[in-house]
């Protein structure tokens, strides 16, 4: 652990509320902790924008001069989206654990925090990250293949609660290989299967929203996913992160 | 325990010559593909199963700490992957026979693909971690996670878009629409095969306890 890292991590554990302050505020502090250390080290968040823009150009490179046939659009655009989105998930959300085991702060954190309130505020964290990165790629996805969003509002509730349960399951697997080998291609791995049925409803109810539906079936599934995946991660949260 | 294990071999070998010979092959199927239910349906039950005892394991061993549980959770998975990867190499048969394609992007069969992967990754993430108390840990923390969103897998994404499956078992009507000696054979095979899973799990995981005493033997 370096010296910046070091006093980073201290003085934002000092800042951390007393145990007998209340659970939402404990997970709000280690929230605010990762997002100070995210912003000190700004190539970290950048380098997850330039990946978002990246693929966006590249799929509108693929895509855009041939035009895709109308009745496919909506279907195409929707899967393509949830694929960068995904990708963009597995490139920056499990930096959130990683981070603590490659500074060294993961040992003092686990002293000083319950897991289940580490989990809750870095995927609170993640959280925010994702729909950050939401708000950046949908747009430029949309302008770059000339995609029009029938229902704006359908989408923003598919992505706020798509985007939650993404968070919540990418949060508690990072915790999972924080301290593994091969981290990165082993997150890919496992999480594809379990992101797979979110992600497939969350792309059946972009499509009916592109469409200018409200996507009430898949959106019912999404939730129920993501209740499901937030009960599991913390119940589990002490398994996956202590020692 | 034992007589049971060598009746075993005689009794599949009767299921086997039963699932050829007994029935006669279901109409509206081609040839005699209907057959392929014997062996189909009992590998996916098997597959699932052996998923739901990994599981149970897992909180065996998340609520007790002792390795021998942990054993027979990844033995589980292991001997699930077999059957599950034996489950798809059926279906794609009689897919292959009946709709001209080995692969048909089928809810059902592209869920239950979804789930090997997701046990195969089981096996990556413990390979992926050294330390014994830690993999275990952390594989039980993976198993039950997974247990938990299966269903979503199994009951939610075959029932978004329609399935070219036969609705022999799993119908609206919540019959199994089998004449007598199909029934007869098809549950023999059930039986049969739930109780080699048993079989092959018990030698499985008591292999995977041999080895770990190894392990910890070379380390001191």
């Amino acid at each position: 652990m370096n010296a910046n890292d070091a006093a980073s991590f201290s003085s934002s554990v000092s800042r951390l509320p007393s145990s007998g302050s209340s659970a939402i505020r404990r997970a709000w502090a280690i929230c605010a902790k990762d997002a100070a250390q995210e912003l000190r080290r700004k190539i970290a968040a950048a380098s997850i924008f330039f990946f978002a823009a990246t693929a966006v150009t590249l799929v509108s490179f693929a895509v855009g001069p041939f035009g895709l046939p109308p009745e496919a659009r909506d279907r195409v655009c929707s899967a393509l989206l949830w694929i960068i989105l995904f990708f963009c998930a597995a490139t920056g959300l499990p930096r959130a654990f990683v981070r603590e085991e490659e500074t060294g702060t993961a040992y003092a954190l686990r002293k000083v925090v319950p897991s289940s309130l580490t989990l809750a505020g870095k995927t609170l964290f993640n959280y925010v990250l994702f729909l950050a990165i939401a708000a950046v790629t949908v747009p430029a996805f949309a302008i770059l293949l000339e995609w029009r969003m029938g229902s704006a509002g359908a989408l923003a509730a598919v992505m706020v609660l798509g985007g939650y349960g993404l968070s919540v399951v990418s949060t508690f697997l990072a915790a999972l290989v924080a301290r593994a080998s091969q981290k990165n291609v082993l997150f890919v791995v496992i999480s594809f299967p379990l992101l797979l049925p979110l992600l497939l409803s969350a792309i059946t109810a972009t499509i009916a929203a592109a469409a200018g539906e409200l996507p009430a079936t898949p959106l019912r599934v999404i939730v129920a996913y993501d209740g499901a995946a937030t009960c599991a991660a913390y119940l589990l949260a002490s398994a996956a992160w202590e020692d | 325990m034992k007589i049971l294990k060598l009746l075993l071999l005689p009794y599949m070998a009767a299921v086997i010559v039963g699932a050829f010979l007994w029935p006669a092959p279901a109409q509206g199927f081609i040839g005699e593909s209907s057959r392929i239910v014997f062996f189909h349906v009992p590998c996916a039950w098997t597959g699932a199963l052996a998923f739901l005892v990994a599981a149970g394991y897992s909180v065996a061993y998340l609520a007790s700490r002792n390795p021998r549980h942990d054993d027979v959770a990844a033995a589980a998975v292991r001997i699930g992957l077999l059957f599950s990867v034996l489950a798809l190499v059926t279906g794609s048969l009689f897919a292959k026979i009946m709709w001209g394609s080995y692969w048909n992007w089928d809810p059902r069969e592209s869920s239950f693909l979804l789930l090997v992967f997701l046990y195969a990754a089981y096996l990556f993430l413990r390979a992926a971690v050294e330390d014994p108390e830690r993999r275990a840990k952390m594989s039980a923390a993976y198993a039950l996670f997974s247990a938990v969103l299966m269903p979503f897998l199994f009951f939610v994404a075959p029932r978004v878009t329609s399935s070219l499956h036969p609705q022999t078992i799993i119908n609206p009507q919540g019959k199994i629409l089998m004449d007598g000696p199909t029934k007869a054979v098809f549950f023999g095979a059930l039986v049969g095969f739930t109780a080699l899973f048993f079989w092959m799990l018990s030698l499985e995981s008591r292999s995977a306890s041999l080895d770990r005493a190894a392990a910890a033997s070379r380390r001191i």
